[in-house]
């Protein structure tokens, strides 16, 4: 086999198997479609209902992306508001690494009291999912500068600002993608949730009423198009680390 | 002790490492001496005596516990701009080319850089580095990379050099050809320059003038003037002279007592 197309292949190959060996046993065993619908059907399902599952996939990318955004834009900002001061440092960043161990959907319905049930509690419960591993991988970006770079910083006069800027924040980016790529997917996940808990839109919510009306088809058809708007977030970060390596000419 | 014509005076200068507790190390005991506007001295003394201690002392990038520092009048307490530090490592920044980790202090302290882009350039290529403006560090072989550094202490004209074991890093032939490189260009520049050295050879060729330094705590315990004309070649280290005083020196290392 090609070396280059194995790793593409290889998978490939294997979901299609797994795919044909579930609409085998279906069609076999003549499972009720209400508990578990042929991926057949779930095509078919995903086509007749296109307009509808689009509809919802909108607010839900939307919502995740805004998310992901303002994670990103706080939790690198505090991170390098931490970088230059060691008091704010030692005071906040403990206290944040021991919040960040709370397992962060509980604060959900805080959140949809706080904020309402529209979008923005979406948006927010995405935020703040998605800010931890951001804010996290950015302070061990950032306290794992070489010393020696800011040494030599030190020595050509260089404002802490400038250090910042010309030094710890390029020599922090592979730990910053790393925090990325991580907060997107959690930042789906929040929105999910969110979506599931209140709301009249998204692909959680369609998920959810079709779990209550025993469309066992639309919910698969929904998480399909889930998994490829989430990859597509995913690429989007994937790409943008790219561009920055590029740059970095790696 | 200090002359009219000394560009950098170490006066009564100690250092000690975590005062009052039980990792107290004393790094440098009370030394003093100065160095003349344009000469260029060699710290030479054992690993672990204290010398680069001294050197970053006088670069500002650490603080002395007892004891003063003057640089051209003024007396150190920070880093000064124009001060040019040349550390063990090259320490260029992994994602910049050769000629923009040259251009560096320049981002640095906010100072203009594209004026300099010919200066930089034509360092690069004075150090035999023609081709490689555009490489990334990585590209670069560790001698290649020295080279850069040494661009890079350059560019901005200090006027002090201060040079921390630049080379020990180097396997032997590529070092005699830094020390070539780094010769051919502070007759050039002609800068005061102080340069920590564990080599005896390598700070004869180098200097007008060695200190050496006993082991921890260090201490200077002998100052000799280097008599060989400039440009010096190589072919100098084959002289008798030139062992001889290295021969002296040996014996003094390795003479001091702990």
């Amino acid at each position: 086999m090609n070396e280059r197309l194995r790793p593409l292949l290889l998978p490939t190959a294997f979901g299609a198997g797994l795919l044909l060996l579930w609409q085998a046993l279906v069609v076999v065993f003549g499972y009720p479609k209400v508990i578990l619908p042929a991926p057949s059907d779930v095509l078919l399902a995903l086509a007749d209902n296109f307009a509808v599952i689009w509809r919802q996939t909108v607010p839900t990318v939307r919502d995740t992306l805004a998310g992901f955004a303002l994670a990103a834009i706080f939790g690198v900002g505090l991170a390098a508001l931490l970088s230059f001061s060691r008091l704010l440092r030692d005071a906040i960043y403990p206290l944040i690494v021991v919040i960040q161990l709370v397992p962060k959907i509980a604060w959900t319905p805080l959140f949809i009291v706080w904020v309402g049930i529209g979008w923005p509690s979406r948006l927010t419960i995405a935020a703040f999912i998605g800010f931890f591993p951001i804010f996290i991988a950015m302070m061990a970006g950032l306290e794992s500068t070489d010393r020696s770079l800011v040494r030599l910083c030190r020595g050509l006069i260089a404002t802490p600002w400038r250090t910042f800027w010309l030094v710890r924040l390029p020599a922090s980016t592979p730990y910053l993608f790393a925090g990325l790529k991580i907060a997107i997917t959690l930042a789906v996940v929040g929105v999910i949730v969110a979506e599931f808990i209140s709301s009249s839109e998204g692909l959680g919510f369609l998920i959810l009423q079709s779990a209550a009306l025993l469309r066992t088809d639309i919910i698969l058809a929904a998480i399909t198009v889930l998994c490829i708007a989430g990859l597509a977030c995913y690429g989007l970060v994937h790409a943008g680390e790219l561009a920055v390596r590029k740059w970095h000419g790696e | 002790m200090s002359s009219a014509g000394d560009y950098v005076v170490v006066d009564r200068l100690a250092k000690t490492f975590n005062p009052g507790t039980r990792q107290q190390v004393e790094a440098l005991a009370t030394t003093s001496f100065s160095v003349k506007a344009g000469e260029f001295v060699s710290l030479l003394g054992p690993s672990g005596c204290g010398k680069s201690t001294l050197l970053m002392m006088i670069a500002g990038l650490d603080a002395p516990s007892q004891g003063t520092i003057n640089v051209a009048g003024r007396a150190m307490t920070s880093p000064r701009a124009e001060t040019g530090v040349m550390f063990q490592d090259p320490t260029l920044l992994p994602w910049k080319t050769a000629i923009a980790n040259v251009l560096f202090p320049f981002e640095a302290m906010g100072r203009p850089v594209r004026p300099a882009a010919d200066r930089a350039g034509a360092l690069l290529d004075q150090v035999g580095l023609g081709g490689f403006h555009h490489h990334k560090p990585r590209q670069l072989s560790g001698g290649m990379r020295q080279r850069v550094a040494i661009c890079r202490t350059l560019v901005f004209e200090p006027d002090l050099l201060l040079m921390d074991e630049p080379f020990s890093a180097l396997d032997a032939i590529t070092r005699d050809e830094m020390n070539l490189v780094l010769m051919k260009m502070w007759e050039e520049h002609h800068r005061t320059a102080l340069f920590v050295t564990h080599s005896i050879r390598e700070a004869v060729y180098l200097a007008d003038r060695v200190l050496v330094m006993s082991r921890r705590p260090g201490r200077i315990i002998e100052d000799i003037r280097i008599p060989f004309a400039r440009p010096r070649g190589l072919e100098i280290g084959e002289t008798v002279e030139f062992n001889e005083i290295c021969g002296h020196l040996r014996g003094k290392i390795q003479h001091t007592p702990h």
